[in-house]
């Protein structure tokens, strides 16, 4: 046994057993985007064919091209792109402001602000579907991106928030002091001294923005009932006709929308698990 | 010497007062603050504040745009109507279901996925990507791919089913086997999100604690039960608050799965809002809906607030 490891007091120590824990967690995560990936690359005949096959076994990827001819997949991917980036850009842009006024200035009620922006993001915002109908058909925003980018905002608002606070707080003051002193406004010295410095932070909170706003269904699915405006999760839903699945397809245009996240979540994985845990708790 | 000391000390607190006070009259300070928190304030406001309000006031009124008639004053007929109507006694019994057997499935499944993460291994970085890319997959995404693997003729889990020499089930035939594919996919996706904040509890645990009680002759489980649970607490409670809240507005999975059916038989509270609101556009009957749901998840809220505060 392994005894020489930091952690020999864990129920399963021995190597082998480690290694297979790691398969088993690895398989857990991730079957079932692979599976996906193997049915996108199967033929119709292959699909039906039975016992069914688990790896494909002539790759095709027609699926991919009717995945873009049969849905405008492109347009869906552009929608949901355009409006989780402007939401996670205004969401960055209201809470780096905002995080400011509360890691830095004598706010009365500075903890009652807090915990309000902490129950807020405890809201359920499903019941609010009915008012916000309302207020999108009145402003006639339905069907419009702004529909989904000012809710979005919103839901990602109290997270990045207070992931942003905790990174301002840890920033000298002096360091915008003397660019105060140098001349600089302090809102000037907001951008050009405490927001760099705390990039790790505004990332962190620009990519739990961005996730929420890329998966959101319902609001996509009841605001814009305009298929040119559909975003990718709304989108998807479309491709199955009345009594038809047409699976391989919508394999393939699964796949096309998990790879941005993935991307992304591969690119910046451990900034995500610290965003989350510092604060930024959000199923 | 005393006297002198004295008035030195309530010069300077009075002092300190004073630059306090002037601080926080500061005009120039008290006008930023309220210039920087306006935008987030404007948003909250139209986006939940003026929403909640408008919730509350359709909930007791006639609102249906099909008509295109103006609203009415209703009274409590909403409610009246809600409490001889099956489909939302179900609907809700659904949603508590749901919420019942997923959040602890999900804080088990999650609890054994983060002790198996926390191991020393040596490359991390496949660990930490299986636990990130369900959280990370969006519900309905996960609702197709599940709804997939449990395809009768074609799903893999029926596959292994029948190469294990078992029969297949025909999941999405039977309210019951439909509504236990949609629990087990949600535990599966919302299970990563728990792992993640349980893994981050149990990397600030001391190794310390564990080599003292080793000493003591304490062993594994009652390590366990003694250091690691007790110490993970904080993050359980908070991790199950915004699991619980979330399981109680469950839409996209089954919405993906089974579009609620067979019948109404999996179908949850918010998909019974959104019928009501998109579909028939009877914005008064809905928005009661909406406010039952709202009940639910504060109560929710304060009997886990009630928690953290009993126990310290």
């Amino acid at each position: 046994m392994n005894r020489d490891t930091p952690d020999n007091r864990s129920f399963l120590s021995g190597k082998p057993l480690r290694i297979l824990i790691g398969f088993i967690l690895v398989v857990n995560g991730m079957f079932p985007a692979l599976w996906i990936l193997f049915t996108s690359l199967k033929t119709e005949t292959e699909l039906t064919a039975k016992p069914i096959t688990w790896l494909p076994h002539a790759p095709t990827l027609a699926n991919y091209l009717r995945a873009f001819t049969d849905q405008p997949l492109i347009l869906f991917l552009f929608n949901s792109f355009m409006v989780a980036i402007l939401s996670t850009a205004l969401t960055l842009f209201v809470s780096v402001l905002a995080a400011y006024a509360l890691a830095r200035l004598q706010i009365r009620g500075r903890d009652l602000i807090l915990s309000a922006i902490i129950a807020v993001s405890t809201f359920p915002l499903v019941t609010l579907l009915v008012p916000l109908f309302e207020i999108m058909r009145a402003l006639g925003l339905l069907n419009t991106w702004v529909a989904l980018i000012l809710p979005y905002t919103v839901l990602s608002l109290p997270v990045c928030t207070l992931i942003l606070v905790s990174f301002f707080e840890g920033i000298p003051r002096d360091l915008e002091n003397s660019a105060m002193i140098d001349g600089c406004t302090r809102i000037g010295a907001l951008f050009k001294i405490v927001v760099p410095l705390s990039a790790p932070g505004v990332f962190t909170a620009g990519i739990l923005a961005f996730v929420n706003a890329w998966d959101e269904f319902l609001l996509a699915l009841s605001f814009n009932s305009n298929p040119m405006l559909r975003t990718l999760p709304v989108g998807i839903t479309l491709y199955q006709g009345e009594f038809a699945f047409p699976w391989p397809v919508i394999s393939a245009a699964l796949v096309v929308g998990i790879v941005p996240v993935a991307v992304l979540i591969v690119i910046f994985q451990e900034r995500v698990v610290s965003g989350l845990t510092s604060g930024g708790i959000k199923g | 010497m005393a006297i002198a000391g004295e008035t030195t000390l309530a010069a300077r607190q009075d002092e300190n007062a004073t630059k306090r006070w002037v601080r926080f009259l500061d005009p120039s300070e008290r006008t930023l603050a309220v210039l920087l928190l306006m935008p987030a304030a404007l948003l909250l406001a139209l986006i939940i504040v003026y929403p909640v309000c408008r919730l509350v006031w359709t909930s007791f009124h006639n609102l249906s745009l099909t008509s295109g008639a103006p609203a009415t004053f209703a009274g409590i007929e909403n409610y009246t109507l809600m409490l001889e109507d099956p489909v939302f006694w179900e609907t809700t019994w659904n949603t508590v279901l749901i919420t019942l057997i997923t959040v602890p499935g999900a804080l088990l499944v999650g609890m054994a996925l983060a002790l198996m993460a926390n191991l020393p291994f040596k490359v991390k970085w496949p660990v930490r990507l299986s636990l990130l890319i369900p959280w990370a997959l969006p519900l309905s995404f996960a609702g197709l791919i599940f709804a997939w693997f449990f395809h009768s003729e074609y799903g893999v889990v029926n596959d292994v089913f029948r190469r294990l020499g078992f029969e297949g089930v025909i999941w999405f035939n039977s309210a019951s086997w439909a509504f236990a594919a949609i629990c087990l996919t949600i535990v599966w996706k919302t299970s990563s999100f728990m792992a993640l904040i349980i893994l981050a509890g149990l990397q600030t645990i001391p190794h310390s604690l564990y080599e003292a009680a080793e000493v003591d002759g304490a062993g594994r489980f009652r390590q366990f039960f003694e250091i690691t649970l007790p110490l993970l607490k904080p993050s359980i409670v908070v991790a199950l608050i915004f699991r619980t809240i979330t399981a109680l507005q469950t839409f996209d999975i089954p919405f993906t799965m089974t579009r609620g059916g067979p019948g109404t038989s999996t179908a949850t509270l918010a998909m019974y809002i959104h019928q009501n609101t998109v579909d028939f556009l009877d914005l008064g009957y809905g928005s009661a809906l909406a406010v039952v749901m709202f009940a639910l998840s504060m109560a929710v809220t304060a009997v886990y607030l009630r928690m953290i505060r009993a126990k310290g």
